[in-house]
């Protein structure tokens, strides 16, 4: 369970506040999609569930931010990465190794991870990104797309009770990303793992999340299942979000009075709503 | 981006040997190489680099290498040649001369630094930065924050000499010319160290953040997964590279 209350946090360096009083429960195993323009606050978001904020970036911090039970401020960086998994933004900043393989194990031999269970680990992370045939690999060697893949592969790989991860698919193709996607939602369905990602494309987010929440200066605009949030087309589209061409085609039937159902997430949602609008 | 000091993959006997054999015989081979004074003693190493550098397919690396080492060793040879008055006189200077036991010094220097040179390097070109690490803290007890140093220092270098890639070429995009002369190219060069400086402490912020995130705290000497057992063979090449040091000191 991650709770937020009121949390407000300024860069030292800043003039407004970069979150400003966000108040926030995610259960467990929920799959919550973050998304906004650029700047809006989105990997402070997630600077805040990660311990990262306030324990390495100075500022102001009030509120409060609890994970599993423990209050960030008075609990270690470390204490709370035993919890938190996260992919930072920057992938190449947070690789440590110069080999897939070394750079897997970097975490796993850190927590302690008994040495009979490793391999097993480090294959199933690598095989569930799909990318079992790096691991000999050198990371300069890699793409950018293949190295985000390991990032997000070598976090997978610690089993976290939590997972924050900011925009993981911003330099993959769309095949690879929904299959990312694919993955973190079954973490989230199948072990119960909470999932709290940063994402620009709010296809995906309305496909896989359980729930998106629309950052704006900070503070959250949207917050609710994606078939509600989508449905407010003109409010994502004033933050420069585009919805999904399926859910824009659903939304303008529905204000022509012809569908009186929710906004569609996926494509196979409206074509079913344009079957039944036809017939 | 394949890089300088970066692992290359391989099986030759050089990738199999333990991580710290490999070590402990690139340092006894450049005190080695520093110790003996005998052209022949530093060709014949010369010669041994070469073949290990053929055996493990790094020959062009290697060359490479040695192109950058003898160009850099060409000043200080020449500084030898002009500051060491030795054997028959063949031109004179207005502070002594420049004889046969002046060139054979400008040989001794270039020779030496190619021969030190190449064993290290190779050792890095033939090992995993992290074994290397690793190694170093399970088997010679050194503390993991300093190994965590030593990779990051390795891994940083092709990292950082890109991004210094990266500016130059935004630079030339930009109009900057930086064809020309070594003066002319540091001159240039000198204000893009700003950005450069900028970019890697922030990087080197970002990377300590994200191995904080990954447990680095709680590593102990235990933690490392790989075992880095010795063979026989590391025990035949420790003796061979301690032989190579005493013949070095005798010669």
């Amino acid at each position: 369970m991650i709770e937020l209350q009121n949390v407000t946090f300024r860069y030292r360096e800043g003039t407004a506040p970069t979150i400003n009083d966000v108040s926030l429960l995610i259960p467990d195993g929920q799959f919550v999609g973050v998304t906004g323009a650029a700047g809006s606050g989105k990997s402070t978001l997630t600077h805040t569930l990660n311990g990262i904020v306030p324990h390495c970036y100075p500022g102001d911090f009030y509120g409060k931010v609890l994970i599993c039970g423990s209050d960030t401020v008075d609990t270690s960086l470390t204490d709370i990465s035993r919890m938190v998994g996260s992919v930072c933004q920057d992938v190449d900043s947070q690789m440590v190794s110069t080999v897939v393989e070394d750079e897997m194990l970097f975490g796993l031999e850190n927590f302690g991870v008994s040495h009979d269970e490793i391999d097993a680990r480090v294959d199933e992370a690598l095989a569930a990104m799909g990318i079992s045939d790096l691991r000999e690999r050198t990371i300069a060697g890699l793409s950018g797309g293949q190295r985000q893949k390991v990032a997000v592969a070598e976090i997978l790989a610690l089993h976290p009770a939590v997972l924050v991860l900011d925009e993981p698919t911003a330099e993959l193709d769309p095949v690879s990303s929904r299959s990312v996607f694919a993955q973190l939602k079954e973490y989230a369905t199948q072990r119960g793992t909470t999932v709290v990602v940063v994402e620009q494309k709010i296809a995906l987010l309305g496909e896989y999340a359980d729930r998106i929440l629309v950052l704006k200066n900070g503070a959250i605009l949207l917050d609710g299942a994606p078939s509600e949030v989508l449905g407010h087309a003109d409010t994502l589209l004033a933050e420069g979000i585009n919805c999904p061409r399926s859910t824009t085609l659903v939304e303008r039937l529905r204000r022509r009075g012809l569908h009186e159902g929710r906004a569609a997430r996926t494509v196979d949602e409206a074509v079913d709503v344009v079957r039944e609008v036809l017939a | 981006m394949r890089g300088f000091l970066e692992y290359v993959p391989g099986s030759s006997l050089l990738h199999r040997m333990n991580p710290v054999t490999k070590l402990a015989c690139s340092l006894l081979a450049i005190f080695a190489c520093f110790l003996a004074n005998s052209l022949v003693f530093l060709a014949a190493v010369l010669v041994v680099d070469y073949v290990l550098a053929a055996r493990c397919k790094l020959l062009p690396q290697t060359l490479g290498l040695s192109k950058a080492v003898a160009s850099f060793s060409l000043m200080l040879a020449i500084i030898a040649l002009l500051t060491t008055p030795e054997g028959t006189p063949i031109v004179g200077l207005p502070w002594g001369y420049i004889g046969t036991g002046s060139l054979r010094a400008m040989a001794l220097v270039v020779l030496r630094l190619l021969a030190c040179a190449i064993p290290l390097f190779l050792t890095f070109y033939v090992t995993k930065v992290n074994d290397i690490s690793n190694a170093l803290v399970k088997v010679c007890h050194v503390p993991y924050r300093y190994a965590f140093v030593f990779t990051s220092t390795v891994r940083f270098i092709p990292v950082f000499m890109n991004d210094m890639e990266g500016i130059m070429e935004a630079q030339t995009a930009r109009g900057v010319e930086f064809d020309g002369g070594l003066i002319k190219r540091l001159r240039l060069m000198a204000p893009l160290c700003v950005p450069l400086l900028v970019s890697s402490v922030r990087k080197t912020n970002s990377a300590a953040i994200a191995a904080e995130v990954r447990g680095f705290s709680l590593r102990t000497r235990e933690s490392g997964h790989k075992r880095y057992p010795f063979a026989p063979l590391d025990a035949i090449t420790f003796a061979a590279c301690v032989a190579l040091l005493v013949a070095g000191v005798v010669l």
